[in-house]
């Protein structure tokens, strides 16, 4: 099983902690909102996780869940004053919010200074440990306790992440879904067919916030050691650019996008000091070639069309639309 | 009377838009709203719709004051509007723009589509239902699932007018439905007109093509420079010194060119 070597499964956590970060921008970029938050309610949820689990001794799942709904409640908070504002002023006050969240957990006593916290319980530990209860030892799988333990982690993930997934397809297809897309679209016109902006807005803000606090709730336990510069502007960069590159209009664009830009930097390796030349680079040509992301809509759209071309079952639309 | 309208004025920092604008629209009326580009005719459209206040004056709706209302009190009043420079969600298939449209009259939220409630499935089915009903109620069955900003012109306004229909409103705004269409366009949108009407719709109309004016409205208001000039049936209106003049100018402007 080399493969299955600690470090790629680790990458591999690492991708699909991103992507469920991917569907948090996603969620409230589907509403037309640039919020650059993301990294402060991500801190929100890592710090607030790792003082209930510490602190406070609850279990590690319970504490996720405490702290990702505490996320939220603080995004609606911030959300009532900040959602009244468009575009590049929203971004400038999430920005700020993400800023001061920072900020204070780097002077807080409980979150331990620009030191952090450390010497967290990870996931994998936690899930071994249920997995030795029940008899289920490294041996017996045929892994060492490292490899057991990082697939472990990457199995709850990705188990999460697919349950994230599901729900924001099923909501993605919905009156509210239709709801957040008409508002992206055209504000005025959502307006007048009777839909509240304001409302669903703010549970496109309140989602992705839930979301954004779970995964730093999970990234503080598969690092096992957290500290403020962990939530710092780049990391608001990194979220945003899975959707940039992705692209945002399907959720396909900013999952694609994200696995893309985790794993480059891992496979780019080889190219050691040009690295960051090459992702550079790369950024420059999808924002002149593909402005709108690598995966857009009309990319599904052109798909199909080519689909039912092969099929032979043309009619008169397509064959307008293809024009 | 359905709508009112008593002494609207509406003006945007020191520019006046509207003065002391006065009508009425009686339900079952088909009614006009003209006037020259630039009069204020979509300007009482969206102060209807909340868009913006009026600066004053007072708008009722079956009785009850509009002013103040957010905008999708409006449409839930039974409101409902199309937009000059058509407004569709462009990204979205025609079917999808007439199910947005049905969200005021649906009620399933985050939770409902999360759990995908029986009566959540339920809705979703009807909301389907109803929007192929609309679609083909204004001939457009054949491009339910085509992207609405890939539409032609006509198709584009047909499609908005089913949109706002998808709202169920007892009053029907159109703001200029029959720009940019070609004869046999403006002549199928008129019979939907009366067919809108007939069901039991209200409609209020603001028309440059004064054809379709003439022919479908029951009572006409002439606007000019933000000022009601004239009210009354079509033939009333149409021989109104004033809205000659509006339209053609006066003899002395005639001189000065």
């Amino acid at each position: 099983m080399d493969l299955l070597n600690s470090y790629n499964l680790q990458v591999l956590t690492f991708i699909v902690l991103n992507l469920i970060l991917a569907i948090s921008i996603y969620v409230t970029l589907s509403t037309g909102q640039l919020s650059l938050g993301h990294a402060g309610f991500m801190a929100m949820g890592a710090y607030g996780t790792a003082i209930l689990t510490e602190q406070a001794g609850l279990p590690l799942f319970l504490a996720v869940i405490i702290a990702a709904l505490g996320t939220g409640a603080i995004s609606l908070l911030i959300g009532l004053p900040t959602l009244r504002l468009n575009g590049l002023y929203l971004a400038i006050a999430t920005l700020g919010f993400g800023e001061v969240v920072r900020v204070i957990f780097l002077n807080l006593e409980i979150t331990n200074g620009a030191l952090g916290i450390t010497g967290l319980h990870s996931i994998g530990s936690r899930v071994y440990d249920i997995l030795k209860g029940f008899g289920i030892k490294s041996s017996t799988l045929g892994m060492n306790v490292l490899e057991v333990k990082a697939l472990a982690t990457l199995v709850v993930l990705l188990l999460l992440f697919l349950a994230v997934l599901f729900f924001i397809l099923r909501l993605n297809r919905s009156r509210v879904g239709r709801a957040f897309s008409a508002i992206k679209a055209d504000e005025t016109a959502a307006m007048a067919m009777g839909i509240n902006i304001t409302y669903y807005k703010m549970l496109a803000f309140v989602i992705g916030s839930v979301l954004a606090g779970m995964c730093g709730g999970l990234f503080a336990h598969i690092t096992t050691a957290i500290t403020p510069d962990d939530f710092n502007y780049h990391r608001v960069v990194e979220i945003l650019s899975f959707a940039v590159i992705g692209g945002s209009e399907v959720v396909i664009g900013p999952l694609f996008g994200a696995t893309l830009l985790t794993a480059l930097p891992e496979v780019l390796r080889v190219l050691s000091e040009y690295k960051m030349m090459f992702y550079g680079g790369l950024m420059v040509l999808v924002m002149a070639f593909r402005p709108h992301g690598l995966i857009t809509a009309e990319t599904f759209a052109r798909f199909k069309r080519k689909k039912k071309q092969a099929t032979g079952t043309l009619d008169d639309t397509n064959a307008r639309e293809g024009m | 009377m359905l709508l009112q309208l008593t002494h609207i004025s509406k003006s945007f920092g020191g520019i006046t838009a509207l003065t002391d604008v006065n009508f009425g629209v009686e339900q079952g009326q088909i009614v006009g709203l003209i006037g020259p580009n630039g009069a204020g005719k979509t300007t009482i459209f969206n102060m209807i719709t909340a868009i913006f206040p009026p600066t004053s004056g007072e708008i009722t709706f079956d009785g009850q004051t509009l002013v103040g209302l957010a905008p999708y009190k409006i449409t839930d009043r039974g409101i409902a509007r199309t937009f000059q420079n058509i407004r569709l969600f462009g990204h979205m298939s025609a079917l999808e723009n007439v199910k947005v449209g049905l969200h005021v009259r649906t009620g399933k939220g985050f939770w409902a589509a999360l759990l995908r409630t029986p009566s959540q499935k339920r809705e979703e089915q009807l909301v389907g239902q109803k929007a192929r009903e609309l679609l083909a109620f204004v001939g457009l069955t054949d491009i339910a699932d085509v992207r609405a900003d890939t539409l032609a012109y006509g198709q584009q306004r047909r499609l908005e007018i089913a949109r706002a229909l998808a709202t169920e409103p007892h009053l029907l705004l159109l703001d200029e439905p029959a720009a940019g269409m070609i004869e046999s366009e403006t002549v199928d949108l008129m019979a939907l007109i009366r067919k809108i009407r007939d069901n039991g719709t209200t409609v209020l109309l603001v028309e440059h093509d004064m054809h379709l004016v003439m022919n479908l409205c029951d009572k006409v208001v002439c606007i000019n420079f933000g000022k009601q000039i004239a009210e009354g049936t079509p033939e009333e209106v149409q021989n109104h010194p004033d809205v000659i003049e509006a339209y053609l100018g006066s003899e002395e402007e005639d001189e000065a060119c």
